[in-house]
């Protein structure tokens, strides 16, 4: 129970920010880039101000900072979305090593950086941040009006501009604060786990948070159950690793794909409601009637 | 909304250009980024281009890294061609990979050419599952080959490889030891003394020759550019579209397969403990940038492998290899928003701006 508090914040930050962009709208593959730069960012932030708190700013800062490249092209240059998530992550892999390499002289890890204080129980509080953030999330996009636009321009932005609202403009700050949320999944691994940068980070947990997100069906709380599940399995097999002296099985490779096959099968299967938001990946461009969903 | 293909690259009306300037831009911004940082730029590039051509030696290693990003282009390229975003690459690669390093062990005559086919094989059925997905299930193939990757890379680096199929006695030192090695036989034949080249690169021109031919001669390449380009007006017209789908998608993986094989009867020589590839993902970007041609796809491997050979030559002055992602990722960038770049083109052209800055889409109605 206690490793699932320790995996868990990272996928589930990282999927919230999939459910808020995907909502508006907006394929956002990029996730694992922003989580890239954000755990980056953090590590960076952390080390130079000596503020574990100030680095994990830099890490939301920088995540919605590669959002914001996202945004620019795929929203105001219509680039297709997808490409622009993919190339997010192609230069999330290569500038966040050559960054490493030149700030810190090395191609690994960087310096020890100050981590989030852990409270009795070994959590910080972005653990217990991961718990809330799905509900308050949940609230504000079901039950206010604010969350009622971001779901009405995924799903139908022509209808929503007629009534008066800016479709591209709200779909830019939700592209910008999922990259924020990315940033602060990956900035919980650096600053909030392992109290430095690893040049792995996040080691696909990015798309972990994607199959989260299409598992729990683009809904909040739906993702951060699936994130929730997702680090069980992997709990388990770090138990049973430990426990069985698992060396000789050489099983945690089964694990490790559970997640991402059971969300394949369910897509496959098609149990309950799994349909992605309407207008999820169609640009929309305000000129030209012709680009319709 | 317009089909994929016509979506990713009818704005650029120029790919060629539009793929060059942003291939020059994205060097530019990088030899800058070497620049600030307060290193000999200059000597970094004359240490790229000497890694990537100086000699057979260099020659050789851009073309055996060009061979394998040239397969998984054209992977992602045929993908594209029905209409498809194969980003699943990476994982039909590392299937291939083990079928070749698995069927390469057996002593028989004629172990590299089963070897290959054994990989073209496996290749082939992790591509054809999402493409099934995808016409009797409606899961969207993105979606269904980004699990796929993870599901490959897990089951078979994170298990197959260690577990089961692990070299005997490797048990005890994690992980590293990886498969047993291949017979002789299995090997691709070096081709010149004093270099690593091998019969990849000439395969894999060969693949690239066959998938033109393919795609632009036969009347089945000519079913699946219809289907890419409006699936409806492919059906209406009587072309089994979700068959041709099915095709294109196995014909992609079995190209990325024999990829993931090139790696492993070429240099490896076995399925290594620790494999990190990434051919698979850097195959979208060949594909991108190449306009999604044959012709293309094959160019702009052969650019991509020379900066990869290249870069790890930049480590003599402290520049970190990963300095080629970051190029390989920025033409991706500028390539996917060709509307950045069009006012600039059509200037240099001598057309006026307006007229190109906002070309219309030319869509294919139903």
């Amino acid at each position: 129970m206690n490793l699932i508090l320790d995996f868990a914040p990272p996928l589930v930050f990282a999927a919230l920010g999939g459910v808020l962009s995907e909502r508006a709208g907006v394929v956002n593959i990029g996730l694992e880039g922003m989580m890239r730069f954000g755990a980056f960012a953090a590590a960076a932030g952390s080390i130079v101000s000596g503020s574990p708190w100030i680095g994990l700013a830099c890490g939301a800062l920088a995540g919605a900072a590669a959002a914001a490249v996202h945004a620019l092209l795929s929203l105001r240059f219509r680039a297709d979305q997808v490409v622009s998530g993919i190339a997010l992550n192609l230069v999330a892999l290569g500038l966040v090593t050559y960054l490493l390499q030149s700030i810190f002289g090395s191609s690994g890890v960087s310096p020890n950086a100050a981590s989030l204080p852990r409270d009795g129980f070994g959590h910080s509080a972005l653990a217990y941040a991961a718990l809330i953030a799905p509900l308050v999330f949940h609230l504000w996009l079901l039950r206010t009006p604010a969350g009622l636009r971001v779901r009405a321009i995924g799903e139908h932005p022509i209808a929503t501009a007629t009534l008066g609202i800016r479709v591209l403009r709200l779909r830019a700050a939700c592209v910008l604060s999922s990259g924020a949320l990315a940033g602060i999944g990956g900035a919980t691994l650096s600053v909030g786990i392992l109290g430095q940068f690893d040049s792995r980070m996040p080691a696909g947990q990015g798309f972990m948070a994607l199959a989260a997100m299409v598992f729990g069906r683009w809904t909040p709380l739906g993702a951060a159950a699936a994130a929730f599940l997702f680090s069980a399995a992997e709990a388990l097999q770090r138990q049973l690793s430990f426990s069985l002296h698992a060396a000789d099985l050489r099983l945690e490779g089964i694990f490790l794909a559970l997640p991402y096959a059971l969300t394949l099968l369910l897509l496959a299967l098609r149990v309950g409601r799994t349909r992605a938001p309407a207008a999820d990946g169609v640009p929309y461009d305000p000129e030209d009637q012709a680009v319709q969903p | 909304m317009p089909e994929l293909r016509t979506r990713l690259f009818a704005p650029a009306r120029d790919p060629l250009w539009g793929a060059i300037a942003a291939l020059l831009v994205s060097l530019l911004v990088s030899f800058l980024a070497i620049a600030v940082s307060g290193r000999d730029a200059v000597s970094g590039f004359a240490d790229l281009v000497s890694g990537a051509f100086g000699g057979i030696g260099p020659l050789g290693e851009t073309a055996i890294k060009s061979a394998v990003l040239i397969l998984t282009g054209l992977s992602v390229a045929v993908a594209f061609t029905v209409g498809l975003f194969n980003i699943g690459a990476e994982g039909q690669l590392i299937w291939g990979g083990l079928a070749a390093a698995v069927v390469g062990q057996i002593d028989v005559p004629g172990a590299m050419v089963w070897s290959l086919a054994a990989a073209a094989l496996a290749g082939a059925l992790w591509g054809l599952l999402p493409g099934w997905l995808k016409v009797r299930r409606g899961v969207h193939e993105v979606i269904s080959t980004i699990l796929l990757n993870w599901i490959a890379i897990h089951l078979v680096q994170g298990w197959l490889v260690p577990g089961p199929l692990g070299a005997p006695g490797s048990g005890a030192t994690v992980s590293v030891a990886g498969t047993e090695p291949i017979v002789a036989a299995a090997r691709l034949p070096r081709l010149f003394f004093g270099s690593r080249l091998d019969l990849g690169f000439p395969l894999a021109l060969l693949a690239a020759a066959a998938v033109w031919w393919l795609l632009t001669r036969t009347w089945r390449g000519f079913e699946w550019r219809a289907v890419g380009t409006g699936r409806d007006a492919a059906r209406a017209s009587g072309v089994p579209a979700d068959r041709r789908i099915c095709e294109g998608m196995a014909l992609s993986g079995a190209l990325a397969g024999l990829g993931g094989a090139l790696l492993i009867l070429g240099t490896e020589h076995k399925y290594p403990g620790v494999f990190r590839t990434g051919y698979g993902f850097d195959g979208i970007a060949v594909a991108l940038v190449g306009g999604g041609t044959a012709l293309g796809t094959t160019a702009a491997a052969i650019v991509f492998g020379a900066l990869r050979a290249g870069a790890t030559r930049l480590q003599l002055v402290g520049i970190h290899p990963s300095f080629a992602e970051l190029t390989q990722g920025l033409a991706v960038l500028l390539v996917a928003a060709p509307r950045l770049f069009l006012p600039l083109l059509a200037r240099l052209r001598g057309r006026p701006a307006a007229a190109a800055s906002d070309p219309p889409i030319p869509t294919v109605q139903p």
